[in-house]
């Protein structure tokens, strides 16, 4: 099911507790801040934030679960989200999907073998008039179309080994 | 205060639920969310009434609108079945293999559900009263998570929850009887989490989890040398009275 990678170095997670009190209203925020730092939330630092704030687990495994900002399941390096809005959907986002997916090898959802990509959908980044976008970490590209994709991931390194093949 | 229920002139208190009052009156509104020990939920809307006050007709959650001057309230217009038909037809459509939505909607006559995607096996409405059980026995082992069309009722990881006493709480107060509860040669099974079962000293009927009489001697204090069921209890306490006097 939940795979992750063992042994995390957790001790940046004591570092972000030590910047918030000790308050159950903190929680998202502290989930916030371990999911920049690791890219994800590791199982144990969600142990950590559960002593740290005494509440039960499953409070966090709720918020956990329920907002897409966090994930369970270590990110690629880089997370390109390509919005699927209705402006984004009816100039063709779902091109470049396809095409994302032919050039890395992954789904919506997924991450790519290398780790270095994951791909996601979101539902609008308020940016329609640039439709259709898509955003990598905090780069926004507008007005795409799916030919101009593998120049922009090319500009990331693409994906290893196989990127030449395909 | 005053206020007339279908009809029926009934006595309320300030702030009391309509829900409440109708019921003390005999008066029945079909519910799933409600229970006596954790009121407010309101979430599945079933209890819909009719309440009309100043000239203006309203629909409102009964279980949770609290009665502040002199209304008139109808549980059963041509309106309130329409709608409610509705609610039991979205409910059936989500869960509809639990045995008080199967009656319900032979009740109101809802057909095969065609337009939406239905998992047979399914009895969860989402109500929310098992995780508010858990929260109030002071545990909280479940929670919902994910959201959207995802969104189910499970513990952490969904793997056998820590944090669980196995005191099935939830199991009991479910409408539609959602949580699986399996008792056999001494063990409860709950949650896929299997629990020790203790007999009671004086029945010696399996009764209770090791982990919840633990719980109830430590977090309550209450002083139980050895585990006794509610029936055993009364009969012991009568007895040490009557040595009393
Ligand atoms: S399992 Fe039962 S009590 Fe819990 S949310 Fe579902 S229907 Fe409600
Ligand atoms: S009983 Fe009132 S909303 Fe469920």
């Amino acid at each position: 099911m939940i795979q992750e990678k063992r042994g995390e170095d957790l001790s940046q997670v004591k570092s972000i507790l030590d910047r918030y009190p000790r308050e159950r209203r903190f929680l998202l925020a502290i989930l916030q801040d371990i999911q920049k730092t690791y890219n994800y939330l590791p199982r144990e630092a969600l142990n950590e934030v559960r002593d740290y704030l005494g509440i039960p687990l499953s409070s966090l495994y709720s918020m956990a679960t329920f907002y897409k900002a966090l994930s369970l399941k270590p990110k690629g390096t880089y997370v390109i989200k390509v919005c699927d809005g209705t402006a984004c959907h009816i100039r063709g986002s779902m091109d470049l999907i396809d095409e994302i997916r032919k050039l890395l090898s992954v789904s919506p959802g997924e991450v790519t073998k290398d780790g270095r990509f994951s791909l996601e959908t979101v539902n609008c980044v308020g940016s329609c008039a640039l439709a259709p976008v898509m955003v990598i970490n905090d780069k926004y590209y507008g007005n795409l179309k799916p030919a101009m994709v593998k120049e922009i991931l090319a500009g990331y390194g693409g994906i290893r080994g196989d990127w030449d093949t395909k | 205060m005053r206020v007339i229920i279908d009809g029926k002139e009934c006595e309320a208190g300030y702030g009391e639920y309509i829900l409440d009052v109708a019921r003390r009156n005999g008066i029945h509104i079909p519910t799933l969310c409600h229970s006596g020990a954790l009121p407010g939920q309101g979430s599945c809307r079933l209890c819909i009434v009719e309440v009309a006050e100043a000239g203006k007709k309203k629909v409102v959650v009964s279980c949770l609108y609290p009665i502040t001057g002199e209304i008139e309230v109808t549980t059963n217009s041509e309106r309130i079945y329409r709608m409610r038909r509705n609610i039991v037809r979205l409910l059936a459509a989500r869960a509809p293999s639990g045995e008080f939505i199967k009656k319900l909607r032979e009740e109101y006559g809802i057909p095969e559900e065609t337009r939406f995607k239905v998992d047979e096996k399914e009895k969860c409405i989402l109500c929310g009263l098992c995780v508010r059980a858990c929260e109030e026995i002071g545990l909280s082992a479940i929670s919902t998570v994910n959201r959207g069309t995802t969104k189910k009722v499970a513990p952490p990881f969904e793997e056998p929850p820590e944090d669980c006493i196995g005191c099935a709480s939830c199991a009991y107060v479910c409408p539609t009887g959602a949580i699986e509860v399996q008792e056999f040669e001494g063990k409860r099974v709950i949650w896929n989490r299997a629990f020790e079962l203790l007999k009671c000293a004086g029945c010696g009927r399996y009764f209770i989890t090791r982990q919840q009489y633990e719980y109830i001697k430590n977090k309550h204090g209450i002083d139980m040398k050895e585990p006794l069921c509610d029936r055993c209890r009364q009969k012991s306490t009568a007895e040490k009275l009557i040595h009393l006097l």
